[in-house]
């Protein structure tokens, strides 16, 4: 039986494919809230037939802005930059780069995709029940997200949903980060020592042992949120509160308690998205210049640094959270410490291409376009992890601009790379080269177009989760910037078309592919 | 046992700790700033079951896995009587419910392993037993 | 090759756009905003430059090393090398880290002046309330039962505190210019946050804790406050103005409002 097939192989495809779809539903609910955001009053009719309730009559309401907002956050960060990178590309090949006949524990591999497809579903299901899906962001903050439906629409069974989706998705990532690790540590080729492995398979190793330590913090978090909102409990719910005019009976919880409990999480997470793609990245540069990886040591240095710092800097979130000042300042120089290993693997990309010679397949394409974009998401951090910029920047677009280049695109052109880097292992047969160039040279320049100029809503002070920006004086002139941005939106979701046809083309019909055709060292090419 | 079982084991408890670690964390703070604090009152009949841990570790190093788990079972029935005194209602009895529930889950989780692993399971076994003591010691002692 | 030139022309866009005046800060109304954009001004050289020269060697390095047949070199790591730049980045970065502490030192940190006028900011979804206290100097007692958001009251004030009687309440915060403010920021409901931009200060307001958050704005005017947490669904309409005036017309504004007070 394939759907609940133990092999690595199989279950590497599945959660590729799972994110695929996954991602699709994100870019439509971006491309609606983008829509909205500049015709905020036009009714729509296509809105009125997925959400009545929250479209009456075509015109959105502000709750359904909110919501999408949340689903798109909830689905890209989880179900597409968690899934792919990690589970997608490391099933598949970690056990064929070090020689492992497969995962140490394929049943527990099975049990991990299949508990992240019950929470996309459970997520989903989110939609359709009464209310609709919660309006409190990918971040839920209590009290918004813990007193149920008098915070909002969405808030009560919506919101409920949305707990039990992370919390579920939390099992399924310790299992595979058990899975993984114990597959590194004990699974490799006899002769294979650490320092041995691929830069890929560092990036699953260190993303594995951030997953471990990172959702059982969540975990915790998304219980006890729960149960202030079902059980009765404050945990994060303050006393005194009156909602909608209604006076609240709980008393002694801190909501920062829980910011705290989630940016230990969230923060890591980040590097969860992004350390696969920088092995991967690594990997692409390195046999498309002809060259070895320049500083392989330092580059699984780096990584390990990366993942160590990544959890003491969880801070630079809560800048302006009313969190003490002096500990900002603590924050504020570690973050821009972990800015240090990531420069460090950027002078190592540079580095492998030095002296090279370099041949320009889609995948390389891909890479350098990563390079670039890793640099270009990566310098802002320097601006936002000092407290003092960040009051100012703090929850506009600015960050929003910062996240996206960052962590959804730079991590998302890793994936592209992947994909075209290894569809000869997956399926016998290339994705189509020129294709994938076209489609490369028409998102590269999409995404300048669309969070370039995002930053610069953020420098007027344009503040973010807002469903239309007609309230404000200040605003007005934003908005032929938001005009722009969107259709530069409406031209990068048009451009993937390209990209999901060549997939599925290219699945059947591409060109066959020999036997390691692009010349590669590493053992998922060899034919034993 | 092999290397593997092992490997997997630490790493499951390096997990479970973590999740242990953020719940007391968030129990000091809480504890800290809520201003409403009260020790959650624990039943006399508590105190016997730190036993049933060592009882169960023993009988396991005998190789009588059977009785291992029954000793387990017993524990877990004796958390679920035990959830029936707290009220959700005031903070430390609700901190104090949910551990207790977490740490059941642990050793449900960790007399399944027993029954379809056996001595195998060992490693995760012992850690729950230590647990247990780490959670009444929480709560009978710090709370 | 193409990718190169694509790369340089993206990049060289990027830094284009910052030379446009549209988009940008508002002007900067105190002491504390002037330092700010001074501060960021010279973050954005060092990260402008650091841009600039990594993209730069980017696109030089796709261009030189481009396939000419030539015979890849087989250099695979330099400890010097990886010590020299690692090094000059935590210099560079840990540096900015401490010429940044200044600004949030002027924010949280400073020693409050002796004058200052405290303002208690009241946040619920999705208002606005601002609580003077009167020519007494103290804030009237809070009593939640006496909350009534339709009569006016929307911070609970005790009738029967006296220190409360002369309280001014109202949903414009009006301040003098050159005067240390204080805010005292509470939130009755979910998390919200204050922001003014031309002040360049943001500060979430979290239910259960008081924050305070003190500025000096010098240049008269109106400004708007924008919700910048989410609150729920009318976070977007949770607007507010902070209006500055020059000390002699607040001084008769807050006469004039003490003395409707006083009246019952």
């Amino acid at each position: 039986m394939t759907v609940f097939s133990t092999c690595h192989k199989v279950i590497g495809k599945q959660y590729i494919a799972l994110s695929l779809f996954s991602v699709f539903i994100g870019i439509f609910l971006s491309l609606v809230m983008r829509y909205h955001l500049v015709h905020p009053d036009t009714k729509v009719k296509l809105f009125q037939l997925l959400w009545p309730d929250g479209a009456p009559g075509g015109q959105m309401t502000p709750e359904l802005y909110l919501s999408l907002m949340t689903m798109h956050g909830t689905i890209m960060v989880f179900f597409v930059l968690t899934t792919t990178p990690q589970s997608g590309f490391g099933n598949y090949f970690l056990p064929l780069q070090i020689g492992a006949p497969d995962m140490a524990f394929p049943v527990l591999n099975m049990l991990s995709f299949w508990t992240t497809a019950l929470s996309l579903l459970t997520l989903l299901a989110a939609f359709f029940v009464e209310g609709g899906a919660p309006l409190s962001g990918w971040t839920a903050y209590p009290p918004l997200s813990g007193l149920g439906k008098i915070t909002g629409p969405g808030q009560g069974l919506g919101q409920d949903l949305w707990i039990l989706s992370i919390a579920l998705f939390c099992v399924a990532s310790l299992m595979a980060a058990i899975n993984f690790i114990v597959t590194i540590i004990e699974l490799r080729a006899p002769g294979m020592g650490y320092f041995d492995m691929p830069l890929t398979c560092w990036g699953w190793f260190v993303t594995a042992l951030i997953s471990l330590f990172a959702f059982a913090v969540l975990l915790p978090g998304g219980v006890l949120l729960l149960l202030d909102r079902l059980a009765g409990t404050s945990f994060f719910i303050p006393g005194g509160l009156i909602v909608n005019d209604q006076v609240q009976t709980r008393s002694g919880g801190s909501p920062l308690l829980f910011q705290h409990l989630f940016w230990f999480f969230g923060h890591p997470e980040v590097y969860i998205a992004i350390l696969p793609g920088m092995g991967l990245i690594s990997t692409v540069l390195s046999v498309f210049s002809g060259k070895r990886v320049f500083g392989y040591k330092a580059m699984a240095i780096a990584m390990l640094a990366i993942g160590g710092l990544g959890f003491v800097v969880w801070g630079h979130h809560m800048f302006i959270s009313g969190m003490s000042p002096y500990s900002s300042i603590a924050f504020s120089v570690l973050t821009l410490a972990v800015g240090v290993p990531s420069a460090v693997k950027t002078f190592n990309w540079l580095a492998t291409l030095w002296g090279g010679r370099l041949r320009f397949t889609a995948a390389m394409h891909y890479a350098l376009g990563f390079v670039s974009l890793f640099i270009t998401g990566g310098i802002t951090g320097l601006v936002l992890g000092q407290p003092g910029l960040d009051v100012y920047f703090h929850d506009t677009y600015f960050v929003v601009a910062h996240f996206h280049l960052i962590m959804g695109v730079a991590a998302v052109f890793a994936i592209f790379a992947g994909l075209h880097y290894w569809f000869p292992i997956m399926y016998g047969r290339f994705l189509n080269e020129q294709l994938g160039k076209l489609h490369f040279f028409l998102t590269f320049a999409g995404v300048y177009a669309l969070f370039v100029p995002l930053h610069f809503a953020g420098f007027v002070g344009n503040p973010r989760r807002y469903p239309d920006f007609k309230e404000y004086e200040f605003l007005k002139s934003v908005m032929p910037l938001h005009i722009g941005v969107t259709h530069a939106a409406y031209f990068l979701a048009a451009v993937q078309l390209l990209f999901l046809f060549n997939y599925l083309w290219s699945k059947r019909r591409g060109a066959l592919a020999p036997a390691n055709p692009w010349g590669a060292a590493t053992r998922e090419w060899r034919n034993d | 046992m092999t290397n593997v079982a092992r490997s997997a084991q630490v790493l499951l408890i390096a997990a479970s700790s973590m999740l242990f670690a953020a719940f007391t964390s968030a129990m000091v703070v809480r504890r800290g700033i809520g201003g409403d604090w009260a020790a959650p009152p624990l039943p006399a009949w508590v105190l016997p079951t730190i036993l049933f841990a060592p009882l169960a570790s023993w009988l396991l190093h005998q190789r009588r896995v059977k009785p291992a788990m029954a000793a387990g079972a017993a524990l877990v029935a004796a958390q679920i009587a035990l959830l029936a005194h707290f009220r959700m209602a005031v903070i430390g009895e609700a901190f104090c419910a949910v551990l207790i529930a977490v740490h059941a889950l642990h050793a449900a989780a960790g007399v399944l392993a027993l029954g379809r692993f056996g001595a195998s399971a060992a490693i995760f076994w012992h850690f729950v037993g230590l647990l247990w003591i780490y959670v009444l010691f929480l709560f009978g002692v710090w709370a | 090759m193409a990718i190169a030139i694509l790369i340089a022309a993206l990049a060289g866009a990027t830094v284009a756009l910052f030379f446009q005046p549209r988009w940008w800060f508002p002007d900067a109304i105190s002491a504390h905003a002037k330092a700010y954009d001074a501060h960021f001004l010279f973050t954005l050289c060092v990260i402008g430059a650091i841009f600039v020269f990594a993209q730069g060697l980017l696109t030089w390095v796709i261009l030189r090393y481009r396939d000419r047949g030539q015979a890849p070199s087989a250099h695979e790591g330099n400890n010097t090398l990886e010590l020299v730049w690692t090094s000059a980045t935590a210099v560079v970065f840990l540096g900015l880290a401490f010429a940044g502490q200044g600004i949030w030192a002027g924010i949280h940190l400073d020693a409050p002046a002796a004058n200052a006028l405290r303002v208690e900011v009241l946040a619920k979804q999705f208002a606005w309330s601002y609580r003077y206290p009167g020519p007494d100097g103290a804030f009237g007692r809070v009593d939640t039962r006496q909350i009534d958001d339709a009569s006016g009251n929307p911070f609970g004030i005790d009738a029967k505190d006296p220190a409360g009687r002369d309280d001014i309440t109202g949903a414009i915060l009006r301040v003098p210019a050159g005067r240390q403010v204080e805010l005292l920021l509470k939130s009755r409901d979910v998390i919200h946050n204050f922001f003014v931009r031309e002040l360049r200060l943001k500060q979430d307001v979290v239910p259960g804790i008081t924050i305070p958050l003190r500025f000096t704005a010098d240049t008269p005017g109106s400004y708007e406050v924008p919700c910048s947490e989410l609150c729920g669904l009318g976070h977007h309409q949770m607007r507010s103005s902070l209006v500055v005036m020059a000390p002699a017309d607040f001084d008769a504004w807050l006469q004039e409002a003490q003395q409707k007070a006083a009246q019952p």
